[in-house]
């Protein structure tokens, strides 16, 4: 933990079951520390996040940070409480406990403050079936102090053709997108946009990726629930891992996914035998294997200089050479299997 | 309602409210199942009733009203009741269930804002309806104006309140478009009988008279009736028509669920 808070770039893993309440010890100086990719203020600020209704679905002891102009991502698995949180964070439920800061203000106190900053894209959130594209973003528009032009928004998200179509006669693309704009309308400065792809075919994914990212090019700092880690890796600049309420892990995609995603596995022919040992005392690896005439390292960091080097020190020339890194969809396997293992374990043996 | 709303309408743009009842009466018109049933109606029965000369030549017994005239405060019953128990609650259940209210929550207009701009639409549905049932009873019917003019309206403007109140009600209890339907069908028949709709009140039994006499319906059309004949409604008329309108709205804002 004290490693982790003095690098910013270290990733930061933890067990929940060992320490139940992570951040207790945290200093609020820390919460900088926490945006590793760009130097700038929070603009939302989760701490101690509690909340339970009824029993599952809950979430207990989440904190994180967003930075000011960030797409932060909130990934888990379904039923984590992704969700929940951010419904805290845009006010729409009253946490239990802790304490979230949005812009300096607190969604539960300056609702409609919150309201006409944060704009916000809802997982089931239908409109009128026959509402028209145009007449509900105008609408929307009137309760914003300073709307966006629904016209130029329209046109931006490539509606302006549906502008006078009923909502119900929209493809699934168009009404994500028309979301999308319903979240704009306000002009805000966080737009959060929740499980935004899901139900979507690639295509329309992918046009939808594009508008994020636009969105972010305005200025607007944005937090992104998926459960898609493809949406993960290519848009956030940073993620936090969310699992049965609890905050696992919380880096950079890239980060996760080596640190994590079951490390760097490097494989090679080796020009002639040589003793494991030479390899496996290196720093950062952590097994080498021979499967038929390969050799298999596996390990965390940069491998292949360190191997490289090893292996010329003693005459082996590496063939063949192949390297993969984990993948942030095997950091988050990883790091939610692990703590569902037990169940699993009953269930499968 | 409209005071929770006008504090918490403070700081969005003045305007937004009548974009949202311009909205919401759009929605209303491509939908019109409550305006068919609080328009057609009252069209279609003073059509009826003006077929029938004897219903505005014949002096109910016992009273200086015609038939017609009996009938009037029932009518207007009806109507308001249509708008009321279909109109109102089933698109606020729908609204709920899609989403709607939800997605509406996230905006800084308040969800009760929503709320009064569907009671606003209906409110001038019912205008309009009650409108044509009095135009046309004076000009069809040669009805002449109430005797106890404020009280008539007294009545009419309690009766609306208290069976707004009801369609709130329902709208707040329904977890679904479907079963705000069901619940409106099942008061429905039965508030028609007690407001006299099939039967004249005074043929049913004494208890029954008695449970139409504290029934919204039975009340707001009592108070009308009295008002028509010259006398001020009755303060137990009136005080039914609060009550209704107290307790039904303190549950309708305790139950209402925004999803």
């Amino acid at each position: 933990m004290n490693e982790a808070e003095l690098n910013p770039h270290a990733l930061t893993t933890l067990d929940a079951h060992s320490v139940p309440i992570p951040w207790t010890t945290a200093t609020p100086n820390s919460v900088s520390v926490e945006s590793p990719t760009r130097k700038t203020r929070a603009v939302v600020t989760v701490d101690r996040l509690h909340k339970t209704y009824g029993g599952t679905n809950g979430v207990h002891e989440v904190s994180f940070s967003v930075g000011e102009g960030e797409i932060l991502g909130i990934i888990g698995p379904n039923g984590a409480g992704k969700t929940t949180t951010v419904e805290c964070i845009s006010g729409l439920r009253a946490p239990d406990s802790g304490s979230i800061n949005v812009l300096g203000l607190d969604p539960q106190k300056h609702r409609q403050e919150v309201r006409d900053r944060v704009g916000v894209q809802l997982q089931e959130g239908s409109l009128p079936p026959r509402a028209k594209v145009r007449e509900v973003l105008q609408l929307f528009a009137s309760f914003y102090r300073q709307p966006a032009d629904p016209d130029e928004l329209l046109s931006e998200l490539g509606l302006t053709e549906k502008r006078n179509a009923y909502y119900k006669q929209l493809s699934g693309g168009q009404k994500q997108r028309l979301s999308i704009a319903l979240a704009l309308v306000g002009n805000p400065k966080v737009a959060i946009l929740d499980e935004l792809t899901t139900g979507l075919d690639p295509q329309a994914r992918r046009e939808t990726w594009g508008l994020i990212e636009k969105i972010r090019d305005r200025g607007v700092t944005v937090i992104l629930v998926t459960h898609f880690m493809d949406e993960a890796e290519r848009l956030c600049d940073r993620v936090v891992l969310i699992d049965r309420g609890e905050v696992v892990a919380m880096a950079t995609p890239e980060a996760l996914a080596e640190q994590e995603g079951g490390g760097t596995h490097m494989r090679f022919v080796p020009s002639a035998p040589f003793p494991d040992k030479i390899l496996a005392s290196l720093p950062g690896v952590s097994s080498v294997e021979h499967v038929g005439p390969h050799v298999e390292v596996t390990g965390k960091g940069d491998l292949l200089p360190a191997v490289m080097q090893a292996l010329q020190i003693v005459g082996v020339r590496a063939q063949d050479v192949q390297v993969t890194s984990g993948s942030l969809e095997d950091a988050f396997l990883r790091l939610t299997s692990q703590r569902t293992r037990p169940t699993t374990e009953v269930a499968g043996s | 309602m409209s005071s929770s709303g006008g504090l918490a309408t403070e700081r969005i743009p003045s305007g937004a409210f009548w974009q949202l009842v311009r909205f919401e009466g759009k929605m209303a018109l491509r939908e019109p199942i409550g305006i068919i049933f609080g328009l057609a109606l009252p069209v279609f029965l003073l059509g009826v009733f003006a077929s029938i000369p004897y219903m505005s030549s014949h002096i109910v017994p016992g009273t200086n009203l015609t038939d017609f005239e009996v009938y009037l405060p029932i009518l207007i019953v009806t109507v308001l009741l249509m708008v009321t128990l279909l109109g109102l609650p089933i698109p606020l259940a729908r609204d709920r269930e899609l989403g709607w209210l939800r997605r509406f929550s996230t905006t800084p207009a308040p969800p009760s804002m929503l709320l009064g701009a569907q009671v606003a639409v209906n409110l001038v549905v019912a205008a309009i309806a009650i409108g044509i049932l009095l135009v046309g009873s004076v000009v069809v019917f040669g009805v002449s104006v109430p005797h106890q003019l404020g009280g008539f309206v007294l009545g009419v403007m309690l009766g609306t309140a208290a069976m707004f109140v009801m369609g709130l009600l329902v709208a707040a209890i329904s977890p679904s478009e479907k079963s705000a339907a069901g619940i409106a069908q099942s008061l429905l028949y039965p508030l028609l009988f007690l407001a006299g709709a099939y039967l004249p009140t005074e043929y049913l039994p004494g208890w029954l008279q008695t449970v139409s006499n504290l029934s919204p319906v039975g009340a707001a059309r009592q108070a009308m009736t009295d008002a028509m004949q010259g006398t001020f409604p009755t303060i137990l008329s009136l005080g039914v028509l609060v009550a209704y309108i107290a307790v039904l709205g303190y549950l309708a804002v305790r139950l209402f669920r925004w999803e």
